[in-house]
């Protein structure tokens, strides 16, 4: 009996390997092919001067070179205020539009999803093409709907100026990030087990109560997605300092992926960009980490 | 090795007497160009390729059109990829002292002949300089521009400032372009100019302006070393500090030429750096004034402008057979005499060969001819320096530094320390 | 009538009014790309905002049909859709396997996929391009169809909605005798139905606006996507905004649709409550 029992364990658990990867095959080949085979070729190229002309093993000097490098360390102090700034908000403000909606008519939350998402849909390049006519210091629409509200009285140069730059771009990625959790937060909350929430009403619990003790844990997966992506996104921020600002001024905009491309595709210096991508990828690890223990001790 | 080099010297020999077999043999090349002048529409290129054809038919060229947001990224791509065309239309900076000095162009000597190489000397020594690298040619020219700035004439003329400027030769003295600045802000101008410093596009007016004020030299003679360092060089730059905190002109970091000349064009500024015949040409539906090209101010009334050339490099794309026919389409294109002028005509700058002569008089674009004063101002084509790209993102950063209120002369010691090759 | 007048609470209009500031702001660059698009040069340089086309003109789509802007859109198309349609099928294996099934090494191959995600695509683009050209993939729409498809994201998300099947269905399932395919496409498939239009839609919407793997793998005007071509509209010295609106509008539209079509299937719930009754 014993000797049976094993043996179908055994069994069993062959079968849930043989099962689990073959449901994993198809996804495995492309993620081995196309990321993780030249990712490993990266790594392997941060520890060389690879560049156009250039192979050479260098040790770590790309990444002692990278600590050293004043620009990137201002890179990184940027890339942290954008991640600090925008993850929480992107989150939170996507969370109560979600919540504010989720109940109302089908016609309502397409409309909200329709509308917060549009900014994305619209292209990022075409998007900051409007926002950096509404940013322009001459005949820019901000400048032209505070002054005639007469918030302010002279002309702010609002991409030109270290003081509020950053903020601009934050401002921007904002719009551009808030679409997708508000449409994950819509249909997680939509999918709240209703006979849950309905026992708390029973038991005489407030608004905020059956949010936080029965809805929140329940949205959770779909929290620790939003907070790992919007993470991601905040510090992968590129594209919208590359057409706004080239990292100016001052290098107040200058952010990581920033420095990686401009040292890789501009310089050539794919084995000093690799470093600095690596780097990254750590220092976004080590966030992801937190945001994986904060959500299991949340979850239990 | 030597071996196969001879073996591959031979075989180019071969290639190249053996011409009537090119001429049987169907080849077929790309050619990628930047946007320079026409040369960035279809129509127009076609008509060049047709023409083309019409004599070698068996060479067919296929053509896409890059542009400078993402071009360069474009080129990286292609040649980590080993998807470069054959060849390629930009300038010195990137032809000659990037993919040049990077070993991925084809030597393009032999297209360099007796001839031609007296042709072009005769208009300017500067080009024949700036095509080459470690005596291997990898440029050949078509044509040449000098960028210059514009000023709104009538706004100059309400402010009682046209008599500050030599409109016979289009040149200005510092002192007057000082007292031309007064009288446009006394008349009620915002700005007079900006210094746009956002980043890098269309720096080769900022850097002529700073150049210019006190005669300083961008770079030695010899174009290793950068030396805006010199006392004439501080001095430039300081004089643009001050002039700015006068109000007399206006920094700006958060854009660059392209957002000048838009605020140019509208009337916002009544002056922009970036000057120079294809842009008059893209703005001269939208001003409501006169563009009046000028010369950038200079201490000794004697400009040094900075060029623009543009030419025809070829990718080592490893066979032998493209490569001969891209230089044919290379030299019908450039030095036949009549398909030649008309490919400059199409970009709307100037013919680096001395015998294609006045090409603009009685054609549509007349206008032109306004920018031929502006040629024996033409300066050293210094954008053959090494580490060019570093120093082009530093520059704009020195700027931004100097405008927020920097020690001038601490602030350019950190920019020739970031820039100059150790 | 008593009980709609209660739900009105100064909170709620709080909320609205809110709300629809940020939608206003929300939804003006698409206002102003749609309009601007109509313009013509003097209205849309003009140093004060003109608000609505007084004199509209279609020269500028026009213009953009000149280039060939269907067959980027046709491109772009066929990369968005391909992708999406392997994303969802390998993904949607994928995720259910990590969050369901306890095979060998499965923590430490989702901590991988969680990990790659944290690299920036940047770093790889270079060794990636040496290998799709060694593959001959080069300047192909694959070129790009292939990394997208790669790329965790979809696997990370379709895990977190498996999480939810409840295991008794499954278990309930298996004991009635169903094969695994079986119980896939029966039990499974429906349950993150809400996941994979989610996924749908997040993978055509990245892919579409996936601008720089483009540039790097696409060299022709022929393979060329919408956003590389709208890009390349742009000119140092000089642009023109009537035509990039245009390009922009142009390019926005599909995606529209798309979001149109699949938003439906979000709100579809799992049926969570299927073996508690």
């Amino acid at each position: 009996m014993q000797y049976t029992l094993t043996q179908q364990a055994r069994q069993r658990r062959r079968r849930e390997n043989l099962v689990g990867y073959a449901f994993m095959l198809p996804s495995l080949l492309f993620f081995l092919g196309f990321v993780i085979f030249p990712m490993g070729m990266a790594l392997v190229t941060s520890f060389t001067d690879y560049s156009m002309t250039t192979f050479g093993f260098v040790g770590l000097s790309n990444y002692i070179r990278a600590f050293k490098d004043a620009v990137f360390i201002k890179s990184l102090g940027n890339t942290l205020v954008i991640v600090l700034v925008s993850v929480p908000l992107v989150t939170l403000f996507s969370l109560w539009v979600a919540s504010a909606v989720y109940k109302s008519s089908q016609f309502t939350s397409s409309l909200i999803r329709i509308i917060f998402y549009l900014p994305i849909v619209t292209g990022t390049v075409a998007v900051t093409v409007v926002w950096k006519w509404m940013f322009n210091n001459y005949y820019g629409l901000l400048n032209y709907v505070f002054k005639s509200l007469g918030i302010i009285s002279s002309n702010i140069n609002w991409l030109g100026n270290p003081a509020t730059a950053l903020w601009c771009i934050i401002t921007i990625l904002f719009t551009t990030s808030i679409g997708q959790p508000i449409v994950l937060y819509i249909s997680a909350l939509a999918n709240v087990d209703p006979s849950l929430v309905e026992a708390g009403e029973v038991d005489g619990a407030n608004h905020m109560q059956v949010f936080w003790k029965i809805k929140w844990p329940q949205i959770m997966p779909t929290t620790l997605y939003i907070l790992v992506i919007t993470t991601i996104n905040s510090f992968q921020c590129f594209a919208l300092i590359q057409l706004l600002t080239s990292g100016g001024p001052n290098n107040a905009t200058n952010t990581i992926m920033y420095n990686i491309y401009y040292h890789a595709y501009k310089l050539n210096e794919y084995g000093y960009g690799n470093a600095m991508g690596i780097l990254l990828a750590l220092l976004i690890a080590i966030f992801s980490f937190f945001q994986f223990r904060l959500a299991k001790s949340d979850n239990e | 090795m030597k071996k196969t080099l001879a073996l591959l010297l031979a075989a180019v020999m071969l290639l190249s007497l053996s011409a009537v077999s090119l001429a049987e043999e169907k080849v077929a090349i790309t050619m990628w160009t930047y946007p320079i002048g026409a040369w960035k529409d279809a129509d127009t290129v076609n008509g060049i390729v047709a023409a083309f054809n019409e004599k070698y038919p068996n060479i067919s060229v296929s053509v896409e059109y890059l542009d400078y947001q993402s071009g360069d990224d474009q080129v990286t791509g292609a040649i980590e990829a080993g998807t470069t065309p054959d060849i390629i239309m930009e300038g010195p900076e990137r032809l000659v002292s990037n993919w040049g000095a990077k070993g991925k162009m084809v030597d393009l000597a032999d297209l360099w002949t007796e001839e031609a190489l007296k042709d072009i000397s005769a208009v300017s020594e500067a080009v024949v300089a700036a095509c080459q690298l470690d005596g291997k040619y990898y440029e050949y020219p078509l044509c040449m521009t000098t960028h210059t700035m514009a000023i709104n004439y009538e706004a100059f003329e309400k402010a009682d400032a046209l008599k500050y400027l030599d409109q016979d030769t289009r040149t200005w003295t510092t002192e007057n372009f000082e007292l031309a600045m007064k009288a446009l802000k006394d008349s009620g101008v915002a700005h007079t100019g900006i210094v746009y410093c956002g980043g890098q596009g269309g720096d080769q007016g900022t850097r002529a302006l700073a150049m210019n004020l006190y005669s300083a030299s961008f770079t030695n003679p010899e174009h290793t070393e950068y030396t805006m360092n010199s006392e004439a060089g501080i001095k430039g730059l300081q004089k643009l500090q001050d002039m700015v905190n006068e109000g007399l002109l206006t920094a700006d970091p958060g854009i660059v030429a392209g957002d000048e000349l838009q605020l140019f064009a509208n009337g916002t500024a009544n002056m922009s750096l970036a000057w120079n015949a294809a842009n008059a040409a893209n703005y001269a539906s939208q001003a409501q004034f006169t563009p009046y090209a000028m010369a950038f101010p200079s201490d000794d009334g004697v400009p040094e402008l900075a060029g623009g050339i543009w030419g025809f490099g070829i990718f080592n794309n490893n066979d032998e057979k493209r490569i001969a026919a891209a230089k044919e389409f290379i030299k019908f294109v450039s030095d036949d005499p009549v398909q030649g002028p008309k490919s400059v005509f199409a970009t709307g700058f100037f013919p680096v060969r001395a015998s294609f002569g006045d090409i603009y008089t009685g054609t549509e674009k007349e206008a032109n001819k306004e920018f031929s004063v502006f040629m024996p101002y033409l300066g050293d084509y210094y954008s053959v320096t090494p580490n060019w790209p570093v120093q082009r993102t530093e520059w704009w950063n020195l700027l931004q530094r100097i405008f927020a209120g920097g020690d001038v002369k601490a602030e350019v010691e950190t920019y020739i320390n970031n820039v100059n090759v150790k | 009538m008593q009980t709609t007048v209660q739900r009105i609470t100064p909170y709620r209009v709080l909320s609205y009014v809110m709300l629809f500031i940020l939608a206003v702001i929300f939804t003006f660059p698409l206002y102003w790309i749609v309009t601007g698009s109509f313009k013509d040069a003097q209205a849309i340089n003009a140093p004060a905002p003109v608000w609505f086309p007084t004199n509209p003109i279609t020269t500028n789509y026009a213009r953009l049909m000149e280039r060939p802007a269907i067959s980027w859109l046709l491109n772009t198309l066929f990369i968005c859709g391909m992708a999406m349609l392997l994303i969802c099928i390998t993904a949607t294996m994928a995720g259910y396997a990590i969050a369901k099934k306890r095979f060998a090494c499965r923590a430490l191959i989702f901590s991988i996929f969680v990990m790659a995600m944290a690299l920036p695509k940047q770093v790889i683009l270079i060794p990636l391009l040496k290998e799709i050209s060694f593959l001959g993939l080069h300047n192909t729409l694959w070129a790009v169809i292939f990394p997208t498809v790669g790329w965790p994201f979809g696997v990370f998300l379709m895990k977190q909605f498996s999480e939810n099947i409840p295991g008794s269905i499954l278990e309930a399932t298996r004991i009635d005798g169903a094969g695994e395919v079986q119980t896939f496409i029966q039990i499974v498939l429906p349950m993150v139905a809400p996941g994979i239009g989610a996924l749908a839609i997040f993978t055509f919407i990245s892919a579409w606006n996936d601008y720089f793997l483009q540039l790097l793998m696409l060299n022709t005007a022929r393979t060329y996507t919408i956003s590389v071509g709208i890009a390349k509209l742009q000119d140092e010295m000089f642009t023109d905004f009537g035509l990039i609106m245009a390009g922009a509008a142009l390019a926005a539209i599909p995606i529209v649709v798309v979001f149109l079509m699949f938003q439906r299937f979000f709100t579809r719930g799992i049926t969570m409550g299927a073996v508690k009754g």
